[in-house]
């Protein structure tokens, strides 16, 4: 049998280093093998674990590492603290579990089997305290008779009130694995897109093969490994692929399609989810083998790759046997045993006893042997099979079954063997390599509701219904040999390149004898051995938390019969290893627990992610200041020059106010701002209003059909406030609209809902009315739009202004529009509307020219104190004025509500006018706009304060409204506030209660009109 | 009074400065470009026009506009498709004359127009990484083979619509695409277009449309 | 999941957002005067409000607000997401047809 660790060639490399450097670095890595493996010993790596200084090479997992240096025990388990070794030797492991690295780069959780070893990595158990080795948390495999299954539903109920005092807080220190590091991240994250032909996830036999066959027909190939090298389990094993070792061949296979310009290979890249339309999610850990990511590198990179067809090639998962004691440090999968002899060249233990169910388990056997290690014994309950009987040749060999194990804290010393006859005899060892048999991984086939279906010859679940586009192959798809992973995969890849059109030749499968799979399935030993029986020992199947077969039993004798619900009371299968190696077991256990065959109890349901995913790699770039996109206005950049102090808007940065140095706080700015707009003239930046074009033969009648008001009559050149509606007859937004030509409407919207009533009106114009001829564009950006306000605002803009445009009252009345010319040779919209009550005028200018607009607005205005004022002296004028803005126009208020009931057409359908006219909507005691001012000036009201009758008893029946809008007028020289307060409208002047528990404010205010300045509303038309 | 000067501030004006950036080693993988003084005009057919609006287009660029997601290059300017029954006609501008101008005779009865010359601002990418940059932004498949020189979409960026077609090879061969964005979106779009070429390493520049290939 | 647009081809779901069932259609009524025909109301609490729920093919509107912005009426499986049919709704692309 060709052995890949034990090719000649590499033999003699290895003889060669050691008679140059005898025991060079051989200190430390006591049960590292002389020779062989897929690791470089030219490159030693040093790292630590629990502090200790160790050292391994490149090509090393850190558990392949631990091993080699002779470390038994890693890790404490959840529950008991039981110690624990390595298990197996990739991401299905639940026991080797490591914090890994320090400070803001600590990782908890991260398994040694996967961890790429580099040079100074730290490592720590976890779990444990003081120290892995004195675990006090121990103790609760001593008390375990209390920690059944459900233990916390059934203990910690009573008294009630302890469970937020006493209980959580004490289980949650005790519980959890690693811990966090509680800092940021320092690492960048990020995601991108892919798009191919065929996706292959796994590189083993078949994942090479189908990635072979469709890149030679001239597919686009993403090819995922999860590993950092590829090669799957050809890495592992002693195979021969057309008359070369499997890990040659593997080699020639990587060769081949690293040099095709149509296949993407993607190694140390997870698939961790299929989703709907053939896309993918994968996340690939760039930097994740680095002490820290290079620069300009992300950490971990998230894929969402769009295939056409997809192979899932990702391969079986050995199962374990379930025997008392099955979890002590040095019982191993088989299959583990051979890939730490045969990848690694790392020794887990010179005497390995070997105890499996099927054949696959003996090869194990054979690769002890090559190894130069020692068969203690084979134990296998169906004997020696036909095909090993020349192999096994002076093995001892005995049909029966582990039914204890003994050792000390990190090794095992004997296992207790009951055989065929009925005696129980004690094997001597240090390994014990146990194989229940393989589980295809069935993760990625069963998403989209697929149900894996039962194969008795393989005594596993097979993929059933495979989500569209996918195809299953080799051993994931329970054909476990390598012949027909080889065949399988092939076909799989040529199939798809077919299909997606291709029609290049895939060449030729590569060839591989079958070799002996059949196993008889054996879920749990019960045959009492005296160790076991005498220590108690637990069978473990659910070795990450700690669930053994007895747990299954008793919740299913407690009534949790569904596999379902067997998961989440006895959490069998929940934990970071999501139940790869445990699921199986635990509902074969179950099913005849409940006198079922294994297929009638069934699988729980497959969801992504299969693996974990950090929160990290899912949010990508989109964190901190980069959470979400941000929008300029066009006077950002000066508006940032003047030191304006800016303010999330929806993704606006809008420049809140601009202090002076001499401004002790927030509030003296915003009132000098207000005064200098009400006494003189300022200006502000209102850009991100949303500005739509409406235009088209039927604009008007649109218009009329979405607004509450009529705009159809709008004259060329004049604006008008219009309200929207919902169809439910609640108000959507407000705004002004200009009416620029006859077939041109120009449509302005509030800054939140921009998006949203372009999108309606696109509902209105695309689905509801097609007949009518409208077209919509976005102006949102197109224009820099700024509102000047105040006293002096006519002086300031025939500064500015063509001398020959006419802005008095009568050649530029109120809510008037239109283009002007200004000096300079600048075109411009004007628009006469006011939000701040004053004579005011918006201006326009192209957007580009909109710090020049700011610019030139400072000259115009110089001699007439001009003062930009941001959005706090603009939501203050408005809160002066009464108008209703974001904080009103809340979704629940109707027009009526806000003041508007008047504006609402009865000679017209529009959105919204039969629901708005429900009885309900037309009740006199709906809340209504108010203003509101303390009877006390000194008193300050808050955004969100109960409005009650005065003298009324606290509560939630008393309770009348709330204030909506707060500000500080700075004309008034007092707190003021718009409320919506049920008949509000009628109460004009009546005293109420306002109550803010949380901000202890309770005194008593006047209701009054909400239009606290000017309310003749004479400065505006002036 | 004195006159007032009217400065153009492009969209990306202060946003980046003009150089390398990211990974020094090599050639730059990535070229970022502003593409600045635009003239843009949204053609919006009316009802039932588009025969009538193809016929203007045709007397305007001697070219059939897009009817279908497609970039097209003529003598003039460059139609993109942005919509059913829409086009962007892409040209130089200064902001001073009326983008609408020269086009609104000809479409007067087939389209609707839209001034959108300073509502959006034009990012190029081009280097042999350009796509290993853009895959990181945009759900396109910009593979060669389905998106070939002349390709457009209307798409998302960051949730942002975006513009995005092919524009011919640069002389080395690489590609070229071109992102067209919502003016206020362009910063940030820029930053996270110069973060995702980092590892490639990024020119960034700074050209007027006009002088543009 | 994946959506064909009629007018730009197959891109991700983020760049279409979901309206809900098509099949309602917006009543018609007269509203010339304040007088709503007295089944208005009806109408339109259906209109708003009723929806079926059916476990299987369903035509939804969705909306290509990350692209063409227009609005397509889509034929999809609730149980399974697969699509069989995307159709622009009546008035998208109305440019190419007969005004």
């Amino acid at each position: 049998m060709a052995d890949i660790a034990h090719s000649p060639a590499a033999l003699k490399r290895a003889e060669a280093e050691a008679a140059a450097k005898p025991r060079a670095r051989g200190a430390s890595q006591a049960r590292r093998l002389a020779g062989g493996g897929l690791i470089d010993r030219q490159k030693p790596l040093s790292f630590t674990f629990d502090g200790k200084r160790m050292s391994g090479f490149a090509g090393d997992t850190l558990a392949s590492a631990l091993l080699a240096s002779g470390v038994g025990l890693v890790a404490r388990s959840f529950k008991y603290h039981r110690p624990r070794g390595v298990l197996t030797a990739g991401p299905e492991e639940p026991n080797a579990l490591v914090e890994l690295r320090t400070g803001a780069r600590l990782e908890p959780n991260s398994k040694a089997t996967t961890v790429e070893l580099f040079d100074g990595l730290v490592a720590k158990s976890q779990n444990r305290w003081p120290s892995l080795r004195h675990d006090v948390g121990a103790v609760n495999g001593a008390l375990s008779p209390l920690f059944v299954v459900g233990f916390y539903y059934k203990t910690f109920m009573w008294p009630p009130k302890a469970w937020e005092k006493l209980y959580e807080p004490a289980i949650r220190r005790a519980a959890g694995l690693g811990s966090a590091s509680g800092v940021p991240d320092p690492d960048h994250y990020e995601k991108a897109w892919a798009h191919c032909d065929l996706l292959v996830v796994g590189s083993g036999p078949a994942g090479l093969s189908a990635a072979l066959a469709a890149g030679r027909a001239g597919a686009r190939v993403i090819l995922c490994e999860n590993d950092f090298m590829l090669g799957g389990r050809l890495l592992s094993d002693a195979f021969e692929i057309d008359g070369r070792s499997g890990a040659e061949w593997a080699q020639g296979a990587i060769d081949e399609l690293a040099g095709m310009p149509n296949v993407r290979i993607m190694p140390r890249t997870t698939v961790f989810g299929g989703y709907d339309g053939g896309t993918y999610g994968a996340v690939e850990r760039v930097g994740d083998h680095l002490p820290q990511p290079s620069e300009h590198q992300p950490r971990q990179r998230l894929w969402r790759i769009v295939a056409k067809r997809t192979v899932d090639a990702s391969g079986a998962i050995e199962r374990p046997l379930v025997f008392p004691g099955n979890d002590r440090p040095g019982v191993m999968m088989a299959g583990a045993v051979r890939t730490y002899l045969n990848r690694f060249a790392a020794s887990p233990g010179r005497r390995v006893a070997v105890f499996t169910n099927n054949d696959d388990g003996w090869r194990t056997a054979q690769a002890v042997l090559a190894a130069g290690g020692e068969i203690a014994a084979v134990i296998d309950p169906r004997g020696v099979p036909e095909a090993f009987r020349m192999a096994a040749a002076g093995w001892r060999v005995i049909e029966g079954e582990v039914v204890g194990t003994k050792g000390t804290l990190d090794a095992l010393t004997s296992v207790e063997v009951a055989d065929a006859r009925g005696g129980v005899v004690t094997v001597p060892c240090d390994v014990l390599a146990m194989s229940g048999g393989w589980n295809p991984a069935v993760g990625l086939s069963s998403f989209h509701r697929g149900r894996p279906v039962w194969k008795d010859e393989i005594a596993a679940f097979v993929p059933g219904k495979c989500p569209t586009g996918l195809t299953v192959a080799g051993a994931a798809k329970g054909d476990l040999s390598l012949g027909a992973c080889l065949q399988e995969g092939f076909s799989a890849g040529a199939k798809a390149a077919v299909e997606a059109g291709l029609s290049g030749s895939p060449g030729e499968p590569a060839q591989a004898a079958d070799e002996p799979v059949a196993v008889r399935a054996l879920w749990e030993v019960k045959a009492p051995g005296k160790a076991g029986q005498k220590a108690g020992q637990k069978a473990f199947v659910d070795f990450q938390h700690d669930v053994t077969a007895d747990d299954v039993r008793l919740a299913q004798r407690e009534g949790f019969e569904s596999v379902e619900h067997l998961k989440r009371y006895t959490t069998l299968g929940m934990a970071t290893d999501q139940g790869k190696t445990s699921n199986v077991n635990g509902l074969a256990i179950l099913a005849e627990a409940k006198g079922e065959k294994i297929p009638e109890t069934g699988t729980t349901i497959y969801r992504p992610p299969q693996v974990p995913v950090a929160i990290a790699a899912l949010a990508g770039p989109n964190r901190d200041e980069h959470f979400h996109a941000t929008r300029l206005p066009p006077s950002h950049h000066w508006a940032a020059k003047r030191g304006a102090v800016f303010v999330d808007v929806g993704l606006w940065k809008r420049a809140q106010w601009y202090p002076l140095a001499h401004e002790k706080d927030w509030l003296e700015s915003v009132n000098r701002e207000v005064l200098a707009v009400r006494n003189g003239v300022g200006f502000c930046d209102v850009s991100t209003l949303g500005k739509i074009d409406v235009r088209g033969r039927d604009a008007g009648a649109f218009l009329d059909r979405v607004y509450i008001n009529t705009f159809s009559s709008l004259a060329v050149g004049k604006a008008r406030y219009g309200v929207m509606l919902r169809e439910d007859g609640f108000v959507m937004d407000d705004g002004t609209t200009s009416r620029l030509a006859e077939d041109h409407y120009f449509v302005t919207t509030t800054t939140a809902k921009a998006g949203p009533v372009m999108q309606h009106l696109e509902f209105c114009r695309q689905a509801l009315w097609p007949e009518l001829d409208v077209q919509l564009a976005s102006a949102t950006d197109q224009w820099a739009q700024f509102s000047v306000a105040g006293l002096k605002t006519r002086d300031l803009l025939q500064n500015l202004v063509d001398p020959a445009e006419d802005l008095s009252n009568e050649g530029f009345p109120f809510m008037a529009a239109r283009e002007v010319k200004l000096r300079g040779g600048m075109r411009a919209r004007l628009f006469r509307i006011s939000f701040s009550g004053e004579l005011a005028f918006e201006i326009a200018v192209p957007a580009r020219f909109g710090g020049s607009l700011a610019e030139n607005l400072m000259q115009a205005g110089a001699a007439f104190g001009v003062t930009p004022y941001g959005t706090e002296a603009l939501g203050t004028m408005r809160i002066e004025k009464g108008h209703a803005a974001g904080a009103e126009l809340n979704g629940w208020t109707t027009a009526g509500d806000l003041g508007f009931g008047k504006m609402m057409s009865k000679k017209k359908d529009f959105i919204g006018r039969v629901m708005a006219g429900r009885e309900e909507l037309q009740r006199p005691d709906r809340p209504a706009v108010v203003g509101v001012k303390p009877l006390n000036p000194a008193d300050r009201l808050r955004g969100g304060a109960h409005v009650l009758p005065r003298n009324a008893k606290l509560g939630p029946d008393t309770d009348q409204g709330f204030l909506t809008s707060v500000c500080f007028s700075p004309v008034l020289g007092r707190w003021i506030a718009l409320a919506l307060v049920a008949r509000g409208r009628e109460r004009h002047g009546e005293v109420v209660r306002i109550y803010d528990p949380l901000r202890n404010g309770d005194f008593e205010a006047e209701l009054c009109n909400p239009v606290f300045y000017d309310p003749e509303g004479a400065r505006q038309r002036g | 009074m004195a006159e007032f000067a009217w400065d153009a501030a492009p969209p990306l004006g202060g946003v980046f400065v003009a150089g390398r950036s990211g990974a020094a080693a090599g050639s730059p993988g990535v070229r970022l470009e502003e593409r600045r003084g635009l003239s843009l005009v949204q053609v919006m057919a009316h009802r039932g026009k588009w025969p009538a609006v193809e016929a203007a287009a045709e007397s305007l660029f001697k070219a059939k506009p897009p009817a279908r997601p497609a970039a097209l290059f003529a003598d003039r300017a460059t139609l993109v498709w942005s919509g059913p029954g829409q086009f962007l006609i892409l040209g130089a501008g200064d902001g001073f004359a009326d983008p609408l101008a020269p086009y609104a005779q000809a479409f007067r009865e087939a389209a609707s127009l839209s001034d959108q010359s300073d509502g959006r601002a034009l990012i190029r990418v081009s280097g042999r990484h350009a796509r290993d940059t853009l895959a990181k932004v945009s759900s396109l498949d910009l593979h060669p083979a389905v998106f070939p020189v002349g390709a457009a979409a209307a798409t998302s960026v960051d949730h942002t619509n975006v513009g995005l077609w092919r524009a011919p090879d640069a002389a080395d061969g690489a590609p070229v695409f071109d992102l067209l964005v919502f003016r206020s979106f362009a910063p940030s779009l820029w930053e996270r277009l110069a973060a995702s070429g980092a590892e490639y390493g990024v020119d960034s520049a700074a050209g007027d449309f006009s002088e543009a290939a | 999941m994946r959506i064909n647009c009629p007018f730009c081809g197959e891109r991700e779901i983020g760049e279409f957002s979901y309206l809900g069932d098509a099949a309602p259609r917006r009543p018609a009524y007269a509203a010339e005067g304040p007088e709503l025909a007295p089944e208005a109301e009806e109408a339109f609490f259906d209109f708003v409000y009723l929806r079926d729920n059916p476990a299987g093919e369903m035509r939804e509107h969705w909306y290509h607000g990350g692209g063409c912005r227009a609005w397509l009426v889509v034929t999809r499986n609730t149980l399974t997401h697969e699509i069989r049919t995307t159709e622009p709704a009546p008035g998208a692309g109305a440019s190419e047809r007969a005004a």
